[in-house]
């Protein structure tokens, strides 16, 4: 299948007593230390006047890390944008590995260490590509880019997250992007899922 | 994989002229990649697209201890001088008179979050701006604005820039009349016309209904039109008065005013007669002196308004001018429920507070207009379609973009007020305050301008957060007052009208530089921008809060009663205001107080090193240069469409490429020669080809003869050999038409 316009995923804190504005300082050091590797890092942006919604954005050129509040569910919003992959397989697994070692960045950060942790045992899933992947139909399954979409995401994520691993599609509003959200009662942890998804690039 | 796009997908969805005007931008974008075109010019051309250079663009950033370079790819591919291709950039969508409609707000929605952060930001223009987007993203983000009616063309360059009107026209209990149809048919009549092509500067007009409230801000722009009813032989009879040359910027200008009457049907020659003469003698090699504020000051307003009546005497009649005048009678917005009101229901006292600040009651009795207060003007892609939502459900299509970097809803019966508020509320978007001391204006400023020097969004969240904390404290005189800050001196956070208004400079203490933020007092928000306010000195950036309190309590002290936080600034003079912050000027070192020298929400040491060149103004190029851009565009078109095995449309997109290269020469010497096929080759031919301008000291007339050929025999069904050779014949005429120009070319430059 063809490799989505933008592919995001966003993992959830599961502890998260630091204010979002800690977050500023951090990024502006990680573009300095340049400490992701294949990517391009830019500037940092802050929303956090906003409340429900992204808070603080480390930009990149490939890919956005956001400090997202949305829904009062604080995370880890990892936005692919360009240079994905050649699939929607190869563009999960560049997403996942690049959000994954974000997360394992955030919480090691000197200045944030111990005062966040990341779940592993979910997230959500955004195919930010209206043409390719439109959400038309409201999660009722009968639209096959969607369903297909599904099927491609429950194979690669229970490979990696555990064989109990679901994917439901979000029954959100047709003008939303197509968003799946991902159960894994058994997921390792981002070391282990970091290993099991280790890319050559 | 997927071959369809979105140019197929909206095909049926865009008018012909907004889908054409795209895929000719995406031509350039093409010729651009292949090194066809040159960097200036297209670089004015994806600003008349409203896609705009941003931040760290020439791949330079400062991280607080030195430049360091932004390593993208393809680092020798540029968009315009010093401008990265990969480098992110900024997109303005224009907005006229600030109407939008929910279908457009979810599509807005939509683009936002799949090319850009997900942040729609409100201008001060009405506008709304993107950032962070890729350049090769635009085509297809405009071709889905296009698809609800939405183009981006001119809202950037040296152009006609968004047409901004009151956002409470039409409902408003104090206008003359309802100044909407007016602007939207000045808008619709300038976008893309000629005699709007050739400016040195960027030209910004307003409409406003009423002159002593703050309206449409007239006196601040480059054409101000104030409704105005006149009695005509017993007859009341609708016109305006009519401003020019006002402007904000470095050095404010108010505006003068050219007609004390301009009737209905004049307005729109009149615009143009004063394009004419603004294109024609506006300065054009130096940006800082190139808005029509300077002409107008230095011909004088008298002379500057017997050149208009006189150019207005040669204009050739349009149609246009009052066709729109026929729809007058029937303009009107619907409301969307029938009226309402409260009745003295008892309500939440959060209601009561914003009800005090956000509501707006219509002189249509039932209705309000209730302000949707955006903290700095931002709001998120699902807040925008929730909001189309609620928008939908109260009032339909009745939205409006403010200059205050606000959304209203009009036409709101009374009595779903407080449903309103709570879905307003539920979806993070019913803060109280609107329009007052918390209610901020700012720029974009470092956080993305290349021009920024300090962070007056930064400074603007802090101002509100600490504001808002107290707003139940806060004394009533100063409850109203507006706070607009600017990030340098460009005025974009117009912080010559407010009350208090600060634009960003620095200063340096031993080896460091600290952001300062300049203070603006006393300028006036009402009569239209009335009044601008003094400059009294500069303080710290991290001073500002301190100061704003320090300066608010003194005019709650000092104030008589009823008097004006402008006319207290008058009354006590410049000395007197300085020494108000003269405690807070004094420079501390850095080992003193070393978060003095980073700005608001910006941790790194200060640094002027990410200043970059302003795209509002900066490189000359000919108009010759900017029209031949296009006919390139359409060559190149017309040989992907021989590609597609379509000769048909080859030929005459071959055909039109050399229509327009034609016209851009004849256009050198003959400005008015109009769209007609007929009437520029006519033109061509007698002013070019008849005098051999156009020959080739080898190939003599026989490119010209290619363009004559064709226009007076045209194929009737062309094939693939015939669209080839006449695609051939196009570029070879294109050349020449390069060719000529460089030999005998006119001197009319515009300025980007």
């Amino acid at each position: 299948m063809i490799a989505p316009h933008r592919l995001s995923v966003k993992f959830f804190f599961s502890d998260f007593s630091v204010d979002v504005e800690s977050f500023i300082p951090v990024f502006h050091r990680w573009i300095r230390e340049d400490v992701v590797p294949n990517e391009l890092l830019l500037d940092v942006a802050d929303y956090k006047h906003i409340g429900d919604g992204p808070a603080i954005l480390l930009v990149g050129h490939e890919a956005d890390y956001i400090i997202d509040l949305t829904d009062g569910k604080p995370g880890l919003l990892y936005v692919r944008k360009r240079d994905a992959g050649s699939d929607l397989s190869d563009a999960l697994g560049r997403t996942l590995f690049q959000a994954l070692n974000g997360a394992k960045l955030t919480e090691n950060d000197v200045e944030l260490k111990g005062k966040l942790k990341l779940r592993t045992d979910g997230a959500t899933i955004v195919l930010l590509d209206r043409l390719n992947y439109p959400n038309g139909a409201n999660g009722d399954g009968a639209d096959s880019p969607a369903s297909d979409a599904q099927a491609q995401l429950s194979d690669n994520l229970a490979a990696i997250f555990g064989e109990d691993a679901t994917v439901t599609r979000v029954a959100n509003d047709a003008r939303e992007p197509l968003t799946f959200e991902l159960q894994a009662p058994s997921a390792p942890d981002v070391d282990t899922l970091l290993n099991q998804l280790g890319r050559g690039d | 994989m997927s071959n369809i796009g979105w140019k197929d997908v909206l095909a049926d969805e865009m008018s012909d002229d907004l889908a054409h005007e795209i895929d000719i931008f995406e031509g350039q974008m093409e010729l651009m990649g292949q090194g066809k075109l040159d960097e200036k010019v297209f670089a004015e051309t994806r600003l008349r697209r409203g896609v705009y250079g941003q931040r760290y663009d020439n791949g330079q950033r400062h991280d607080g201890f030195e430049s360091r370079e932004l390593a993208f790819e393809e680092m020798e591919r540029i968009k315009g001088p010093d401008t990265l291709w990969h480098a992110p950039g900024m997109q303005r969508i224009k907005v006229p008179g600030g109407g939008l409609t929910p279908n457009q707000l979810d599509v807005l929605a939509q683009v936002a979050d799949e090319y850009s952060d997900g942040i729609l930001h409100i201008t001060t223009r009405q506008d709304i701006q993107l950032h962070f987007v890729h350049i090769e993203d635009t085509p297809d983000m405009m071709r889905r604005l296009a698809s609800v009616g939405i183009t981006t063309r001119e809202a950037c360059g040296n152009s006609v820039r968004n047409v901004t009107c009151c956002h409470l026209a039409g409902v408003c209990r104090t206008e003359v009349f309802d100044a909407t149809p007016y602007s939207e048919a000045f808008a619709e009549f300038l976008l893309g016309h000629d005699d709007v092509q050739d400016f040195g500067r960027k030209f910004k007009p307003a409409f406003s209904g009423c002159e002593a409230e703050a309206c449409g801000l007239v006196m601040m722009h480059d054409i101000g039109y104030l409704a105005q009813i006149q009695e005509v032989d017993g007859k009341p009879k609708r016109g305006f008065k009519v401003y020019v040359g006002g402007g904000l910027g470095t050095v404010p200008h108010q505006a003068k005013v050219l007609s004390e009457f301009t009737p209905e049907e004049e307005i729109l020659p009149l615009v143009q007669a004063v394009s004419r003469v603004f294109a024609r003698l506006g300065e054009k090699r130096n940006r800082n002196r190139a808005r029509i504020k300077f002409l107008v000051a230095k011909l004088g307003i008298e002379e500057f308004r017997r050149l208009v009546e006189e150019e207005r005497k040669t204009l050739p009649h349009d149609d246009r001018w009052t066709a729109y005048m026929d729809t007058l009678p029937e303009y009107e917005e619907k409301p969307y429920r029938p009226p309402t009101f409260l009745n003295g229901q008892v309500n939440s006292s959060e209601f009561n507070q914003w009800y005090e600040t956000n509501v707006y009651s219509q002189r249509q009795e039932g209705y309000s207009v209730v302000t949707v207060n955006l903290p700095l003007g931002d709001l998120t892609s699902k807040q925008t379609w929730e909001l189309a939502d609620i928008a939908r459900k109260y009032v339909g299509e009745n939205v409006r973009s403010t200059v205050e970097q606000n959304i209203v809803l009009r036409w709101v019966s009374d009595s779903d007020l407080p449903n309103l508020y709570e879905e307003l509320k539920a979806i993070g978007l019913g803060d109280p305050g609107a329009g007052t001391i918390v209610d901020i204006t700012a720029c974009p400023g470092t956080d993305t301008c290349k021009l920024g020097i300090a962070s007056s969004r930064g400074l603007a969240g802090e101002l509100r957060t600490r504001l808002t904390a107290k707003s139940a404290s806060l004394p009533e005189a100063i409850k109203d007052l507006k706070i607009k800050i600017s990030g340098c001196f460009n005025s974009c956070g117009q912080h010559h009208v407010s009350d208090i208004g600060f634009f960003g400079n620095s200063r340096r203490s031993g080896n460091f530089k600290m952001p300062h933020f300049q203070v603006i007092l006393g300028g006036k928000w009402h009569d239209n921008a009335g009044s601008y306010g003094l400059a009294v000195g500069a303080v710290p950036s991290k001073t500002v809060p301190e100061v704003v309190d320090t300066i608010t309590s003194r005019y709650v002290e000092e104030r008589s009663k009823g008097e004006t936080f402008q006319e207290w600034i008058g009354r006590i003079g410049k000395k007197e205001a300085r020494g108000i912050i003269q405690p807070f000027m004094q420079l501390p070192a850095f080992e003193q107080e070393p978060e003095y020298f980073s700005d608001w929400g910006d941790p790194r040491v200060f640094s002027l090193g990410d200043i970059g060149i302003g795209e509002c103004a900066g490189e000359v190029v000919s108009l010759f240069s900017m029209e031949i851009s296009p006919a390139e565009s359409e060559a190149f078109e017309a040989q992907i469409a021989l590609d597609e095995n379509d000769p048909a449309r080859a030929d005459a997109l071959a055909y039109s490429s050399m229509l327009k290269a034609a016209r851009a020469l004849v256009r050198t010497q003959f400005l008015d020669v109009g769209d007609s096929p007929d009437r520029i080759v006519q033109e061509f031919k007698s002013r070019f080809f008849d005098t051999e301008l156009f020959f080739d000291q080898y190939a003599k007339g026989k490119f010209g003869q290619y363009l004559l050929d064709r226009h007076s025999s045209p194929n009737a069904s062309p094939d693939n050999d015939s669209a080839h050779r006449l695609i051939e014949e196009a570029l070879l005429f294109i050349e020449a038409t390069h060719a000529c120009e460089s030999r005998v070319g006119g001197n009319v430059l515009v300025e980007i």
